[in-house]
């Protein structure tokens, strides 16, 4: 993947940037506020993973030129602070994720690569996790190359799956994005849906994590 | 010690001290209260008595039966009060009424007595003060007993006892100021330990933790120990933060080198593998050092912010929703099976005010702890449930849990119960910091699902109710106010004061009927009449007394510039506002100016003498129709035994009577009188002045004064534009507009006078002597007074 990475922190954004390029990932790095924002608006990459306190612009400005731009590139923001006001802020900017530091760097590949996989399922009609191919164009799920087998409903809640990867979605969430109004969805079929699916899928790195009076939320298993 | 905040000890002891002296000084004022009326009431029952025996003296006993001859002493004697309305009343006890008010109230059980007897009772919706004294008289059927009751407002009474109450207690509060002066150095030098206290905490640096030493009275002793034990927990906490500050700095350090020396094996070490597990360790080291400064920054976070301060409404459902919902992200939970039960708690009901920050902090801590200490796959229950007045937060696992014994400490700072878990022993601590700062309770306990369960009680916040008031706003705009006067005052004399009062107030409309005074004083006192005036006027002086004493007139404080004289004011209810004398109109023609007797004994020589001359030619005014006419004629009476001679001279010269000045100033002129005597000077005075053969005489004597007077009824509607006409009447402008534009004469006069008649009467100021407004007024008011003097008239005047 094409990353960028905008960290003042010469020691931090050595150790990031090895880490990351070890993945095999290829990483830009920026160290000024205002030239992570030139540098943005000319390229695109995958993933941009920037830091608050930077000299020139803070991170919350340059991600909101950005999004003002309706750049959709998956951020994740990088904070020294702990505090939620921060975190509020970043996120009504537009940020993706968020992470505190000092960053667990298995935490940090991890979450770069539900976001990317969040963005390529997006982005591109096949989605391969392991031994699951999913076509978006086609609706048709296969494992190991056999078609999976899965009802219009279950490719849909798939679909919402792979498009909230690494993210909560309460119950009423999936009901909204999988029925219409007219269908009076009801929770249960939701819970039966999802109970049937994650059957269906077993064996595949896919999961779906059911979190009692929370909701659902999909990530893939390979990544531990 | 007396700072804003807290309450001090000295304004405590102060203020208790202070209301023992009031509790005292009501007891006091108890007894004060009622002996200031007995002494307040002192003066006027002598008063009272010494009236009602005037009186009983005066009942007779003829061949008609009994009657009564009211002595004009008696009321003069109550007129010595200046305030107090008068009721009286001549009775046989158990039988008929001679006179006066027959309704006056009487004790049931009265007996006759020669003494008086005195009481208090509610009449005519105000209280009076009654003495009833009774006398024993021969008649046609044996003795009889009468009686005298006499009834005084106690409006004065009132007065002086408050003022004696209220002075009796100055006297004795500022006695009490000065025991309380006392008290206060009292407790001043009781309370100076104290202030040494102060002075040696004071001046202490902080790091001296020392006792305080002192020898305490018993008191405080209790303080003084409390004090150096705080002093001493204090010293201990403070040891306690030292071993706090010498802990994280060991942890921290033992950390970091534990890294670095990891690290440094790494760098030295030869062979891979080796060097890759130095690696290893090092990270996990790091790991732990990460951990162990999230937390203290979080401890030290959540400790500043728990000032109560930072605490605002905040829900805790959806708090507690996206807590975990965030938390979910993290890879490590993906094995962790984490519900949410929110026992259906419907928005609204879990409002409690709270510092979200610190609240997702604990939450975050326990949920860590349950993945920390517990196994791979810990089952997390978090649930929620409200009650009426709290909401109960729950974290349970199903991991190790806390053994029973280890609970109470689990709370405190650097006790990680588990050496093997990377614990910091802040976790719970930070917990702990959270629920103090919100006043929640925080209890830990075995959970349903074995591990521990820790339970956060927060206080419901309950729903306020806010009261929006509307000002409602009713205000309609004011009608014209239209001023009515009942007058017995001629239109034409009243019209420029009307006018001038009306040009000077806008929106106000003047209303003037014009009544005889003996009408209006029956229309005053006939009860049904709705159409109540706002003032009425009237030269009858004596009625006016009579209305103002039944209590029909509203109290009224004038601000006027002028000063009434004190004769023309009664009670500050019934104001004179016309100086007219009475005064002898004669033809020049008829007589001349030294001719005319210079007194009223010599008027009787002088007509006596000259009876043939003035046969017919003499007039007066009819008292039996003239309220003037009887008023002077009374108190002409009371000047003298000359009047009654001159009664009998004048009727032997057969005196004309009229019923007014004017007609008597006519007939005057037209010669048909030679002179008119008791004529009202001010309407004479302007009569004369268009008639060339006309002069005015005043006596060397005495010239009788009376006033025109004014009150304000009680169930005026317009009260308050009533007194504004008065106090205008009594104004500079009122009375120069009464001197210059109306036929009447001013009650003050300033500079120099315009008018003949004002001209003499400056040069006689002395002898005039004016009709006082007093309750003296009623005496021949009597019916029995009245009909005896009204009697001793026509038989002077032979009809």
């Amino acid at each position: 993947m094409r990353m960028l990475l905008v960290e003042d922190n010469e020691d931090l954004a050595e150790t990031i940037l090895d880490r990351l390029r070890a993945e095999g990932h290829s990483v830009d790095h920026e160290r000024d506020g205002n030239e992570a924002n030139e540098l943005l608006r000319h390229f695109k990459f995958d993933i941009v993973l920037l830091d608050v306190n930077l000299p020139g612009r803070s991170g919350y400005e340059v991600l909101r030129s950005l999004r003002n731009r309706s750049d959709e590139t998956p951020v994740i923001i990088l904070t020294a602070r702990s505090q939620i006001d921060d975190r509020v802020i970043g996120l009504d900017a537009g940020a993706d994720d968020y992470m505190i530091k000092p960053v667990d760097f298995r935490e940090l590949s991890a979450r770069c690569r539900v976001l990317a996989r969040r963005r390529a399922g997006a982005a591109s009609n096949i989605f391969t996790a392991g031994a699951l191919v999913f076509d978006r164009a086609a609706k048709q799920a296969k494992i190991d190359g056999r078609d999976a087998q899965l009802r219009a409903r279950e490719i849909q809640l798939l679909e919402i799956m792979i498009d909230n990867m690494g993210r909560m979605l309460t119950k009423e969430d999936v009901a909204d994005r999988l029925y219409s109004f007219e269908e009076a969805p009801s929770l249960n079929a939701v819970e039966q849906l999802v109970t049937r699916l994650r059957r269906k899928l077993e064996g595949t790195p896919l999961v779906i994590k059911t979190a009692r009076g929370l909701g659902y939320i999909a990530y893939l298993a390979e990544d531990d | 010690m007396t700072g804003s905040g807290g309450h001090s000890l000295q304004r405590r002891l102060l203020v208790t001290m202070a209301l023992g002296f009031v509790i005292l000084l009501m007891l006091i004022s108890a007894l004060l209260w009622t002996y200031a009326r007995a002494s307040a009431n002192r003066p006027h029952d002598l008063l009272l008595a010494g009236t009602a025996l005037s009186i009983l003296e005066r009942i007779s006993v003829g061949p008609d039966g009994a009657t009564v001859d009211l002595p004009n002493s008696a009321m003069e004697i109550l007129s010595l009060n200046p305030v107090d309305r008068v009721l009286y009343r001549v009775f046989v006890p158990g039988g008929r009424n001679l006179t006066g008010a027959a309704d006056l109230p009487a004790p049931s059980d009265l007996a006759p007595s020669a003494e008086p007897v005195l009481f208090e009772d509610a009449y005519g919706g105000a209280q009076f003060r009654f003495v009833i004294q009774s006398r024993q008289l021969s008649t046609a059927e044996g003795r009889q007993w009468f009686a005298v009751q006499i009834g005084q407002t106690v409006e004065l009474r009132n007065a002086e006892q408050l003022s004696f109450f209220a002075t009796s207690l100055v006297g004795l509060a500022g006695l009490s100021l000065i025991g309380l002066g006392f008290v206060w150095v009292a407790i001043r030098t009781s309370l100076a330990p104290l202030r040494q206290v102060a002075a040696d905490l004071a001046q202490r640096e902080p790091a001296d933790l020392g006792r305080v030493v002192g020898t305490p009275p018993r008191e405080i002793k209790g303080l003084f120990d409390a004090i150096n034990g705080f002093i001493e927990r204090l010293g201990r906490n403070r040891a306690l933060t030292e071993t706090f500050i010498a802990d994280v700095a060991h942890q921290t350090r033992t950390s970091l080198s534990a890294m670095q020396g990891h690290l440094s094996l790494a760098v030295d070490a030869d062979d891979p593998a080796q060097m890759r597990s130095r690696l290893i360790k090092a990270d996990r080291q790091a790991t732990r050092t990460v951990r162990l400064t999230n937390q203290l920054l979080a401890n030290a976070m959540v400790i500043h912010r728990s000032d109560r301060s930072n605490l605002e409404p905040v829900a805790l459902r959806p708090l507690v929703r996206d807590i975990l919902a965030e938390m979910l992200r993290d890879s490590r939970m993906r094995h962790i099976s984490l519900s949410f039960l929110d026992g259906g708690i419907e928005a609204g009901q879990d409002m409690i005010l709270g510092d979200a920050v610190s609240i997702r902090e604990a939450l975050r801590n326990l949920i860590e702890n349950a993945v920390r200490h517990g196994p791979p796959d810990n089952t997390v229950t978090i649930s929620l449930e409200a009650t009426d007045t709290e909401l109960v937060l729950k974290v349970e696992d199903a991991g190790p849990g806390i053994a029973e014994a280890d609970l109470a400490r689990a709370t405190q700072r650097f006790t990680s119960l588990s050496e093997n878990s990377m614990g910091s022993g802040l976790g719970l601590s930070i917990v702990k910091a959270v629920t103090d700062g919100h006043g929640a309770d925080l209890s830990l306990g075995r959970s349903s699902l074995g591990g521990l369960g820790v339970t956060l009680i927060f206080k419901r916040l309950l729903a306020v109710l806010f009261l929006v008031l509307c000002p409602v706003w009713s205000g309609t705009p004011a009608p014209a106010d239209t001023l009515v006067i009942h007058s017995a005052t001629d239109t034409p004399a009243m019209q420029p004061l009307i006018e001038a009062f009306e040009s000077r107030m806008a929106e106000v409309d003047v209303e003037y009927v014009e009544f005889q005074t003996l009408d209006l004083y029956r229309a005053m006192l006939a009860e049904a009449d709705t159409a109540r005036p706002d003032v009425v006027i009237s030269s009858a002086m004596d009625l006016q007394v009579d209305l103002v004493n039944r209590g029909l007139a509203l109290r009224t404080q004038l601000s006027v510039q002028t000063a009434p004289p004190s004769w023309a004011v009664w009670r500050s209810e019934l104001f004179g506002f016309t100086f007219e004398p009475a005064v002898v109109v004669y033809d020049t023609r008829a007589i001349s100016k030294e001719e005319l007797p210079v007194s009223h004994r010599e008027l009787a020589t002088f007509v006596r003498d000259n009876e043939e001359r003035f046969r017919g030619r003499i007039g007066a005014y009819d008292i039996a129709q003239s309220g003037i006419g009887y008023l002077y004629a009374t108190q002409d009476s009371l000047q003298g035994p000359q009047s009654l001679r001159l009664f009998e001279v004048l009727g032997r010269a057969d005196l004309k009577t009229y019923c007014c000045t004017s007609e008597m100033v006519e007939a005057t002129a037209r010669g048909e009188l030679a002179f008119a005597f008791n004529a009202i000077g001010s309407y004479a005075a302007a009569q004369v002045a268009s008639e060339p053969n006309l002069g005015l005489h005043f006596f060397d004597d005495y010239n009788l004064v009376m006033t025109r007077t004014a009150f304000i009824p009680k169930e005026a509607r317009q009260a308050e534009l009533g007194a504004r006409f008065i106090e205008f009447l009594l104004s500079r402008e009122g009375q120069r507009i009464i001197a210059d534009k109306t036929p009447l004469l001013p009650l003050i006069r300033e500079g120099e006078q315009q008018s003949l008649i004002g001209r003499e009467i400056q040069a006689r100021l002395g002898t005039f002597l004016p009709i006082r407004l007093t309750p003296g007024l009623l005496t021949y008011l009597d019916e029995l007074k009245r009909n005896d003097f009204m009697s001793a008239w026509e038989t002077s005047l032979r009809r």
